[in-house]
Formats: structure tokens, C-alpha cells, sequence
């Protein structure tokens, strides 16, 4: 069948309104609960990484359990200073966003954890890269800023079985009690170890075998973020 | 410079595009029967590819992406058109398809005669829209890397579709169960294929 | 006998000519293992059952409405735009569907990634547009668009069901495989989990289906 041009401009246009109008609609109808999904995912992340099993609590509770167990949450500089002090200012930080950012402009999230036990943890957000794209994470801090509480990982699209292990507890399990400075209090952050770390090994856990590259991922990624926050870890841990 | 390199191995022969994803295997399980024609569908692929990687991850960065349009007024800094990306990537690799056939026409007739056939099937071949959602979502830097990447995963396809190509062209002597005769071994060995290639997976560079 | 007839008399939207279009894909016209269209985008969230099941159905929507779509249209689309406007109206139920996925099944979608997106350039829904909907009624192109998407949904789960009870001992993420035969030494296989497997699944599948039908086998 031959149209004439008019015929086909006029059926061009029409179609790119009415399809750039019904989807605008369905974004913005489904924006709300998109937005909604990965603000609990991040606060499933935070809890997770201070040892709370999130896998059993169902969506709706998330919110009102991060209220419960995250007290507050400050962001700091390079140097340490808190730049923000108002919680839900710093929840809606994006860490991708900071680290682009020069160093000294960048403001990083601390978020502070009341156990159950009246302890206090401090969670700071981790950002690396592994084989394929992207992997996060949090990792929580005992008070003495030296001995890791608990983690948890993250990844886009890590092989499954292999690096996509890192999301996995068996991975995270060793992390827990061990510590990020020697008895000399300097900084040697977490090996990954292929092959097993020794048992008696205070900053070493095991890699994944045939995961070596997101496992050395996970390594730079803590000692990369980890570093951003020494000013702020070393004012508090001398308190 | 060494990061480049490392990412244009490894997006020929560890991300390859058919083995580790099996993008763009329609035209490659329809395709591959003669080497000429394979070496010619993926020298197509590989030039497309170059061209609109780039290009869509130029209208990712300064279009789409939350924030992006921020370079024209600071108002738009929430503006998130990300929804749209799928819409606008197809449409710019189909026209820019379009555009290469009429410019390939237009000053060089030979191959035209060459790729004319393919660049039509081009258009929805997965391999192309695969790369443009891969550096949409893997967060490349910049246009360098981009192009590098698009670069390597189109020879990668090349190697994958002339190899399939060569081994079918031999396997038409040799005895096959006659129920697996054409697709299903032509499956069979791509998997034995894709096994062979994951020994390049612990190359770092 | 006569209850059949007016059952077929009230309802002949499934005359049985609709209902070869649901039935055969499944099997003699099976988009993957016969006509070949639509293995691209998908392999790859074979891996576990869940995110193949999501794509399925998936694919089956974004294949019957793009159909009916077009079908609906095709007397009155230029035929020098018609691949565009075919590529539009995919496109746009795709992004559709895209958002829903991250609106209600957040974690899938996540895992689902960037292959949602390439349902787009999925051969099964141009293929289908080009030799099913564009000479075809509404209706018939409806049913045939859900035949074609199930068929390939099917394939897909089978691939599915194999990799994850061999791969992790799982299903559905339900451990399946008792704990006696891991102590006495049964291990999973990770290579089911790699890329390569859902190829040589798929192989085996062909294999199986042309033994069964023999007008399948080329020679």
C-alpha cells in the first residue's frame, strides 16, 4: 500500500504523542513505588550489615525496624568534620554521586546503629568495581573503630557461582571480629586471600575460588573507601 | 591506557558477546553456514557497533541519565529520563543504520554490494542494543572506553560467528545422529565453544 | 454431543483454528527449537527458575499486545515506516513492562538487568509482527502472539528447571536435592551454571524433540 509523505508524517508524529504521553503517565503512576523499593533495599543493606537477618522480616517492617536500630547519621569531609547532621539528609546521599566529586568536596554517610546489646555500630557505605560493572556495600564498625561488626555486598552482574558469591554469607561470615589496623595502629584494611586465609590471621578472610577478580574487587573496595574516611576514623577511635 | 587495553581483550574474549551472552545468536545460528558471509555480517556488526555505541552513550550522558540535562539549566538537575533509554537507543541505531546503508551506497558501491544485505538485519540484531544497555549499566567513563569496549565486543562477535561458520562448513561430512542434525548441533558445539573460550578467564592484564 | 456444538456455537473465539495457534508452538512451530527466532536476549537468566519464569511472561506480554497492536494498525501503517512503527510500539510496551518489573518485583527485576530491554530486539516479536500480525485479524494475532510467547517461555523454564536442580540443588531457591546424598559425596555442578550449559540444554532439548517428531529433523 503507498502512502503519500503527509500521510506518513502526520502518522509519525501522532504515534510518537501518543506513545511519548502513555509512557510519561506509566513512569511517573510507577515512580513513587520504584522509588520506594530501592529506598527499603537501602535500608535492608544498612540493617544487613549490622547483622540483622532481613531475609526473615517482611518489606513493610523494614522501615520501622531502621528507625528503631539506626539512631542517627552524620556525613563527613575528608577531614572528619561532620558536614551533615540531619539523618534523612544524609540517607539521600548518593555515594556514586560523592566519589566522583574531588576529595575534598566529597561528603560521605556515617550511620550509627544501637544494638540490642546498647552497643554502638558505625556503618559506612563501600563502592568498588568487580569483573563485570559495579559492586557496593556496607560494612559496620565496632566503637573501638578497629573491629568490624558486620558486612554486606552487592553486585550488578557478577558471574553467578563465582563472584556473585560475594553477596553470600558464607562470604561475609569471617569478616565479622576482624580487625582493620595492627597492634601498631596502622592502617592495613582486609586481604582476601586466595587460596584460605590462615586461621589465626587478624585482617585476612577467604577469597572465592574462581572469583579471584571480584574478590579482589571487594579488597580495594574496602581499602579505597575505608581511606576516604580515615580522618573521621582515627579522631574517634583516639576518644 | 593499560586499562583500555585490559577492557578490549576482555570484551573480546571473556565478555563475548555470543558465548558469555548469547546476544545477536539469531543471526549467528542463521548466518554461519559460509565463512564469506559470516566474516561480512560480523565486519558489518563490529562498524555499527563502533558508530552507535558512542553515539548512545553520548545521548545517555547528556540526555537521559538522572541529572544529565543539567548542563542546560541547573533546574533540570532531578530530571530523570532513564525510563525512556530503550526507546531512544533503538531509534538511534535504527537510524543511524539507515544513514550508514545511504552514506555506504552513496560513496562506496563495493561494499555496499559487500554489507548491503546485512544492514538491514542489523537493526535488531540483540549484539547492538546488548552493548549500548551494557555501558548504560556498567557505568563507562568515557567515550574512550566506550568505543573500545563497542570495538572489542564487535571483533569478539566476528570471531565467534566466522569460527561457528568454519567448524559447520566441515561438519557437513561428518556422521551426525540425524535428530541433531543443523540447529541442534550447531547449539552443541557453540556451547563446547563457549567452554573453550572460558579459559581466557582469569586473563588479567 | 449436542452440548459440544452450542459450546462451540457461543464461544467461537476458540474455534479450533485459534486453538492450533496456542497449541502448536509448543511444539511443531516452536519459536526457539524450530523456527529459530528469539534465543538472544533470554539465555542468560536461565540460571534459576524465577527470573526465567519473569521473562516469560515477560516476553509473552510484550509478544501478544505488540501483536494485537499492530494487527490492529496494520491497514494503516505506511509501509515504508513499518519497521519503525513496529520498533516504536515493541519499545514502548517493553519500557511498560520494564517499569512495572522494578514498581512490583524489585529484586527480579534487578537480576533480570539489561536483558528486559532486549526483549526489544527479540527476533520472536518481529518475527511474529512481520509473518503473523501484519496479515492477520486482532484476535487470531492476540492468541498467536501468547502461543509463541509460552512456547518460548517453556524453553525457557525447561533450560531453567535443569541448570538450577543441577547447578545448585535448588528450585524455585528450595533446596530439592536430600542432604544424605551431599554427605555421601554428591556434589552440584557449577559448570551449569555458566554460560555454556544453557547452550548444550538447549542442544539436548532439540535433540530430544526431533527424535520424538521426525518431520522436524533436516537433513
Amino acid at each position: 500500500m503507498q502512502h503519500s509523505n503527509k500521510y506518513i508524517l502526520i502518522y509519525s508524529i501522532v504515534m510518537v504523542v501518543i506513545v511519548a504521553v502513555s509512557l510519561t503517565i506509566v513512569a511517573v503512576q510507577l515512580k513513587p513505588a520504584q522509588d520506594e523499593n530501592i529506598r527499603i533495599e537501602k535500608m535492608q543493606n544498612i540493617l544487613s550489615s549490622v547483622n540483622i537477618p532481613i531475609a526473615e522480616i517482611p518489606k513493610k517492617e523494614i522501615s520501622a525496624l531502621y528507625d528503631k536500630y539506626i539512631t542517627s547519621a552524620v556525613a563527613v569531609n575528608v577531614k572528619g568534620e561532620e558536614v551533615i547532621t540531619d539523618a534523612t539528609q544524609v540517607f539521600k546521599i548518593e555515594v556514586v554521586n560523592e566519589l566522583k566529586k574531588p576529595d575534598d568536596q566529597q561528603s560521605l554517610p556515617v550511620f550509627i546503629a544501637r544494638l540490642d546489646n546498647g552497643d554502638t555500630a558505625y556503618v559506612l557505605p563501600l563502592r568498588g568495581k568487580g569483573l563485570w560493572g559495579p559492586i557496593w556495600g556496607y560494612i559496620s564498625l565496632k566503637s573501638d573503630f578497629n573491629t568490624i561488626y558486620g558486612a554486606m555486598f552487592d553486585h550488578k552482574g557478577e558471574t553467578p557461582g563465582l563472584g556473585a558469591e560475594i553477596g553470600q554469607q558464607w562470604f561475609i561470615e569471617p569478616f565479622k571480629g576482624k580487625t582493620i589496623f595492627d597492634q601498631n595502629g596502622k592502617f592495613t584494611s582486609i586481604q582476601i586471600i586466595k587460596g584460605g586465609a590462615a586461621d589465626d590471621n587478624p585482617h585476612g578472610v577467604d577469597a572465592i575460588s574462581g572469583g579471584t577478580i571480584t574478590s579482589k574487587g571487594v579488597e580495594k573496595m574496602i581499602f579505597d573507601n575505608l581511606g576516604s574516611y580515615q580522618a573521621f576514623i582515627q579522631t574517634h577511635k583516639n576518644h | 591506557m593499560e586499562n583500555l587495553f585490559n577492557l578490549f581483550v576482555r570484551s573480546i574474549f571473556i565478555d563475548n558477546m555470543i558465548f558469555a551472552y548469547f546476544l545477536g545468536m539469531c543471526s549467528f545460528l542463521a548466518v554461519s553456514k559460509t565463512v564469506k558471509t559470516s566474516v561480512g555480517l560480523g565486519i558489518a556488526v563490529t562498524f555499527v557497533l563502533l558508530v552507535t555505541a558512542p553515539v548512545n552513550w553520548l545521548v545517555d550522558t547528556y540526555l537521559l541519565k538522572p541529572g544529565a540535562l543539567v548542563w542546560l539549566s541547573q533546574d533540570f538537575a532531578d530530571l530523570d529520563l532513564s525510563y525512556l533509554s530503550f526507546m531512544i537507543f533503538i531509534a538511534v541505531i535504527a537510524a543511524i543504520v539507515q544513514l550508514v546503508e545511504m552514506v555506504v551506497e552513496k560513496f562506496s558501491p563495493s561494499l555496499y554490494n559487500a554489507l548491503g544485505i546485512f544492514l538491514p538485519l542489523i537493526a535488531v540484531n540483540c549484539a547492538i542494543l546488548g552493548v549500548a544497555l551494557f555501558v548504560q549499566e556498567r557505568e563507562y567513563h568515557s567515550i574512550a572506553e566506550v568505543t573500545v569496549y563497542a570495538g572489542g565486543s564487535g571483533i569478539g562477535w566476528l570471531l565467534a560467528i566466522a569460527s561457528l561458520a568454519a567448524i559447520r562448513e566441515k561438519i557437513t561430512y561428518s556422521n551426525i545422529p540425524k535428530p541433531l542434525r543443523g540447529l541442534g548441533i550447531s547449539f552443541i558445539i557453540t556451547g563446547l565453544m563457549a567452554i573453550a573460550f572460558m579459559s581466557f578467564m582469569g586473563i588479567k592484564i | 454431543m449436542s452440548e459440544k456444538l452450542t459450546k462451540v456455537e457461543k464461544e467461537p473465539m476458540f474455534s479450533s483454528k485459534i486453538l492450533k495457534l496456542l497449541k502448536n508452538p509448543f511444539n511443531l512451530e516452536n519459536p526457539i527449537t524450530v523456527q529459530v527466532l528469539g534465543i538472544c536476549s533470554a539465555l542468560a537468566v536461565t540460571v534459576q527458575m524465577k527470573p526465567a519464569i519473569v521473562m516469560a511472561l515477560s516476553v509473552t506480554i510484550v509478544t501478544a499486545f505488540s501483536n494485537l497492536i499492530i494487527s490492529s494498525l496494520r491497514n494503516t501503517i505506511p509501509s515504508r515506516i513499518r519497521i519503525i512503527v513496529q520498533l516504536v510500539v515493541v519499545a514502548a510496551l517493553v519500557i511498560i513492562v520494564d517499569q512495572v518489573l522494578k514498581a512490583f518485583v524489585y529484586d527480579v527485576s534487578k537480576k533480570l538487568s539489561v536483558f528486559v530491554g532486549l526483549i526489544i530486539t527479540n527476533c520472536i516479536l518481529m518475527g511474529r509482527l512481520e509473518a503473523y500480525a501484519m496479515g492477520n485479524k486482532p484476535w487470531p494475532s492476540f492468541v498467536d502472539g501468547i502461543g509463541n510467547g509460552l512456547g518460548y517461555g517453556m524453553i525457557l523454564v525447561i533450560v531453567a528447571f535443569f541448570r538450577e536442580v543441577l547447578g545448585s540443588g535448588k528450585i524455585l531457591g528450595m533446596k530439592i536435592i536430600p542432604q544424605f546424598l551431599y554427605d555421601s559425596g554428591y556434589m552440584d555442578n557449577g559448570l551449569m551454571i555458566l554460560p555454556p550449559m544453557a547452550l548444550i540444554t538447549i542442544g539436548i532439548i532439540i535433540w530430544v524433540q526431533r527424535s520424538k517428531t521426525p518431520e522436524l529433523q533436516e537433513k
